[in-house]
């Protein structure tokens, strides 16, 4: 779970960015390649605040 | 008052009250080894944040962000992406590097090889590629200050002798004030560079084409493939950009003055909580980029490295002379505390891992910093080269860190012939300007490092193995 969660942005701005090499459609007048690499950069904070959130706990 | 006059006066005052802030802020530390090169050890999340988010983003994030999306377009998108997976990938060893650099007193990134694999041999070779390959990048540095101060001059005067006089107050302000300075002084250039940024990225199209879809309608108008990437093997296509955004976020922490900051954290939770929130920070590199292309429509026709100056040029031209002023004192403090911190990397390296003598770390701040001016003077044209070779050299370093941790195997030759094949590719394919299917010649590298570490692994087990029997 933990690596999924660390691994979802990484794969999203790796490998999976020939399949957003668009133009097309535009979100609020921006291109899509660059919408998809900001909303996978924007939402690996969120991601990794996950994994954090699910660190087996540690001795204080 | 000439516009000059205006625009210098401010950039000026604003790198001298900020280096005062700064030492003023430090005036009670005592400067033993460890409080000036790792702070003591003391830094806590919010203080690491800004450090880490003050030497990260230099100058060239900048202007080079802003130049590459003027010039090249959609592989400038590749800028975006390193940082983010560079802290990630952070998130879950640089704690552990943390945590050993406390336990055994390590001060610089040689260190942790000596730490860890206990040989000189190593360590001290480890050391002359480190701070070879920060040089350049100390010097680039310079360049950006060049760009800023002739531009906030209007062009009217040679910004050599400014150039100096800056980096000298840097310089002094290095030797003064250790790494616990450049955190200082990164609160103030952190705040002047956000609102620079967000005056470049946001007020400028605005200003211009009065809302972001008008922008992309007159850059896809002008070139209909600007904001694509380009197929598989072509230059800068999408291997390129698949294998560059992975190179440089694997060597993302491996700059001596990154080392550093990551031994000034408190502890490990302080650096995970910092690779979580530091993604946050790039997403300001998507206003740069918006900068680039307001620009590039603006401004069109600027060739080769004059890129670098698209958004600048367009504030000059533009806007009243304060603006520039302030835009300018941000854009210095990009370039010159990077420059502190990467000179401190340096010095430290060359003194503690190379001399084997860290009560000269200060000295040698002064020493290499002169040795770095005389050099950009005369050979500025090859250390723009050289810095192609700063990336793919310092990631060679990232398996020795994180197989030190996770993979007891690895040894001290493994790890040394691994980086030894992976720097002699670097540099050959460098030399020698050779891509293969468009990837990152550095990638290539690193792939030849990991293959010839795990062959030495294999190798030793075997013939251990041998002599048991």
């Amino acid at each position: 779970m933990r690596a999924a969660l660390a691994l979802l942005s990484p794969i999203m701005l790796t490998v999976a960015v020939p399949f957003a090499n668009r133009v097309e459609p535009r979100v609020f007048g921006f291109p899509f390649l660059l919408v998809w690499i900001v909303v996978w950069v924007a939402a690996a904070p969120l991601f990794l605040y996950g994994v954090y959130r699910l660190e087996p706990r540690r001795e204080p | 008052m000439s516009h000059e006059t205006v625009a210098l006066a401010i950039t000026g005052a604003i790198l001298l009250g900020t280096v005062v802030f700064a030492l003023y802020s430090v005036r009670r530390i005592k400067m033993d080894p460890t409080q000036y090169i790792v702070g003591g050890r003391s830094f806590g999340t919010l203080f690491l944040w800004i450090l880490l988010a003050g030497e990260v983003y230099t100058s060239f994030t900048f202007l080079g962000a802003a130049g590459w999306a003027y010039g090249k377009g959609a592989p400038a998108f590749y800028i975006l992406a390193y940082g983010t997976i560079g802290y990630i990938i952070s998130y879950f060893y640089l704690p552990e590097v943390c945590r050993i650099g406390k336990e055994k007193h390590l001060l610089t990134s040689p260190d942790f090889f000596q730490a860890r694999y206990g040989s000189k041999v190593l360590t001290t070779g480890v050391a002359v590629l480190q701070f070879l390959l920060i040089i350049p990048y100390v010097t680039l540095q310079l360049t950006g200050v060049q760009i800023v101060l002739s531009i906030a001059g209007y062009g009217h005067y040679d910004a050599t002798v400014a150039v100096a006089a800056a980096f000298a107050l840097i310089v002094i302000f290095t030797f003064t004030a250790g790494l616990h300075g450049a955190a200082w002084a990164s609160i103030v250039k952190d705040a002047l560079v956000l609102g620079a940024v967000i005056f470049a990225g946001v007020v400028l199209p605005l200003h211009f084409f009065g809302s972001f879809g008008t922008l992309f309608d007159r850059v896809l108008a002008a070139s209909p493939h600007w904001l694509t990437l380009s197929a598989g093997s072509t230059p800068l296509g999408m291997n390129w950009f698949i294998s560059t955004v992975l190179l440089t976020s694997i060597g993302f922490y491996m700059g001596p003055h990154s080392i550093a900051a990551v031994y000034s954290a408190r502890d490990g939770d302080t650096i995970r909580r910092n690779a979580i929130f530091l993604p946050f920070y790039q997403i300001v590199l998507l206003l740069v980029f918006l900068a680039g292309f307001t620009a590039l429509v603006v401004t069109p026709g600027l060739k080769g490295a004059a890129a670098d100056q698209s958004f600048l040029l367009v504030v000059q031209r533009y806007y009243p002379a304060w603006v520039l002023g302030i835009i300018g004192g941000a854009g210095c403090l990009a370039a010159l505390l990077p420059a502190s911190a990467q000179l401190l990397g340096a010095s430290s390296v060359f003194a503690k891992n190379v001399l084997g003598e860290v009560r000269w770390t200060r000295a040698f701040v002064i020493v290499i910093a002169a040795g770095a001016f005389v050099m950009w003077l005369f050979w500025n044209k090859t250390l723009v080269d050289l810095l192609l070779l700063y990336y793919n050299g310092v990631t060679q370093f990232t398996p020795a860190f994180i197989f030190g941790i996770y993979w007891k195997r690895a040894s001290a030759w493994a790890i040394g012939s691994g980086i030894a094949a992976g720097e002699i590719v670097a540099f050959y394919l460098w030399h020698h300007s050779i891509q293969i299917w468009g990837v990152n010649p550095g990638f290539l590298a690193l792939l030849v490092n990991l293959a010839v570490c795990v062959t030495v692994v294999w190798a030793e087990g075997a013939s251990a193995c041998a002599t048991l029997a």
